[in-house]
């Protein structure tokens, strides 16, 4: 259902093929955002400047999302520190500019109808990429080698 | 270059919504989320003048939880949000000052005297910050590694004794915190201003280590440091009581990772420069 009403809103907000791809790997849906999807996004960081803003202001705005919308912000965690290790430069600096973003989400709350605390992953995963925006020799060497953080991101989990 | 795009007219009304809601009157924490918008703002902005002047038009001072919520809030911006805010927060001590003469004895809830300590304890920071500029809202390590105050011993010394001083004044408030609890009540609010706490103390303590630790290497002085050395060992198991308290407050576990320090501090005259875990 929340598939169809995003499909409809794609079209009649006239987002971007670039937005949509964001907006799909960052949805509602308990699954996701899949390897190729993260993939995906993160080459596309290489197009132009254009293309470039699209995916951060979209990742930017999912970040900021409300409570509820918890797995916006939690995906976007996820795609965000996959761009950091696959994507252009200029996410690395973007990521530096603006850390107060990330760095204020280890604190995110939310308790869903079920009273589960569903802001914990939130929080473990802001503390985790915080630390590494912030240490720069990590970040740079884990750009050169990718296998040590592919565990963290990729595959399809259930949330 | 690589900056958020923000609305920025939307913002303004929006910081407004925030900061009202954030020190609304129900006794629980401030919303994380409201907060949250209020740090973000001095960001996107690289100002907190609409943030201050935003809390003044607020009836903080018709309610002694609202009061108490909008000192939290005060105290997260202070410590989260653009540097600017302690510099253009020093034009609001006044202010702040001020706050301590709404409320008269212990308050219908018991806030009064949390009040009263709570702001003595934030001119306390911001006299801090106005000394020593060089530091941030939490004291974080990391960005400050290569500081040259422990070039000059002197200095060194100053900045130790002031930092000591501020951990001090934490631990007396953080006491008087936890003696406020009611027991069969839900403590939210009052748990909440140890989050700030706990994350300050830490930054302070890690700092101050690392600090003694260098200047021990660098002058060799270890008879002039002795009177740091001990005041560091009080503190040292001060702060270890503080977060064993509140490693058993779930709502605060929950929310933050409370430090875990050895029972016994460490050797400052050692050579090894091993840090405190994060």
């Amino acid at each position: 259902m929340s598939k169809v009403i995003r499909g409809v809103k794609n079209v009649t907000k006239g987002y971007s093929s670039v937005q949509v791809k964001v907006r799909n790997a960052t949805s509602n849906d308990p699954w996701g955002p899949t390897g190729t999807e993260m993939s995906e996004i993160s080459q596309m960081t290489f197009n132009n400047s254009t293309d470039f803003y699209e995916i951060m202001d979209m990742l930017d705005k999912r970040l900021n999302d409300k409570g509820k919308n918890w797995r916006h912000v939690l995906k976007s965690l996820k795609v965000l520190d996959y761009c950091l290790h696959e994507g252009s430069e200029l996410v690395v600096t973007w990521a530096r500019n603006n850390i107060f973003i990330v760095k204020t989400l280890r604190e995110f709350q939310h308790i869903d109808e079920d009273g589960r605390d569903v802001g914990q992953n939130v929080r473990i995963s802001a503390k985790e990429l915080t630390s590494l925006i912030q240490d720069e020799e990590r970040l740079r060497k884990e750009r050169l080698d990718r296998k040590s953080w592919k565990s963290r991101v990729t595959g399809i989990e259930e949330y | 270059p690589t900056t958020r795009h923000v609305d920025m007219s939307k913002s303004e009304s929006d910081l407004a919504i925030n900061i009202r809601k954030a020190t609304n009157i129900e006794e629980t924490a401030p919303k994380r989320k409201h907060v949250r918008s209020c740090i973000v703002y001095t960001w996107d902005h690289k100002s907190s003048q609409s943030f201050w002047a935003g809390m003044k038009v607020q009836p903080i001072l018709a309610d002694e939880v609202q009061t108490f919520k909008a000192l939290i809030t005060i105290h997260k911006v202070l410590q989260e949000g653009h540097p600017i805010t302690l510099r253009e927060a020093q034009a609001n001590v006044n202010w702040l000052e001020s706050l301590t003469r709404g409320i008269s004895g212990d308050g219908m809830r018991g806030y009064g005297q949390l009040i009263r300590e709570y702001i003595y304890f934030l001119l306390a920071k911001l006299a801090f910050h106005r000394q020593h500029p060089e530091f941030n809202g939490t004291f974080e390590y990391e960005e400050y590694i290569s500081l040259k105050t422990i070039n000059d011993p002197n200095e060194g010394y100053e900045t130790i004794s002031d930092l000591m001083t501020l951990q001090d004044q934490i631990d007396t408030f953080q006491k008087l915190v936890f003696s406020h609890f009611r027991s069969g009540a839900n403590n939210e609010c009052r748990i909440s201003s140890l989050v700030g706490l706990v994350q300050e103390s830490y930054g302070i303590y890690k700092f101050i280590t690392s600090m003694l630790r260098a200047m021990h290497t660098t002058t060799g002085e270890d008879d002039a440091l002795e009177p740091l050395r001990s005041r560091y060992n009080a503190q040292h198991y001060r702060l270890v009581k503080f977060y064993y308290e509140c490693s058993n407050l779930r709502y605060l576990t929950s929310l933050i990772t409370v430090p875990k320090l050895p029972q016994d501090p460490p050797n400052l005259l050692s050579e090894d420069d091993e840090r405190p875990a994060l």
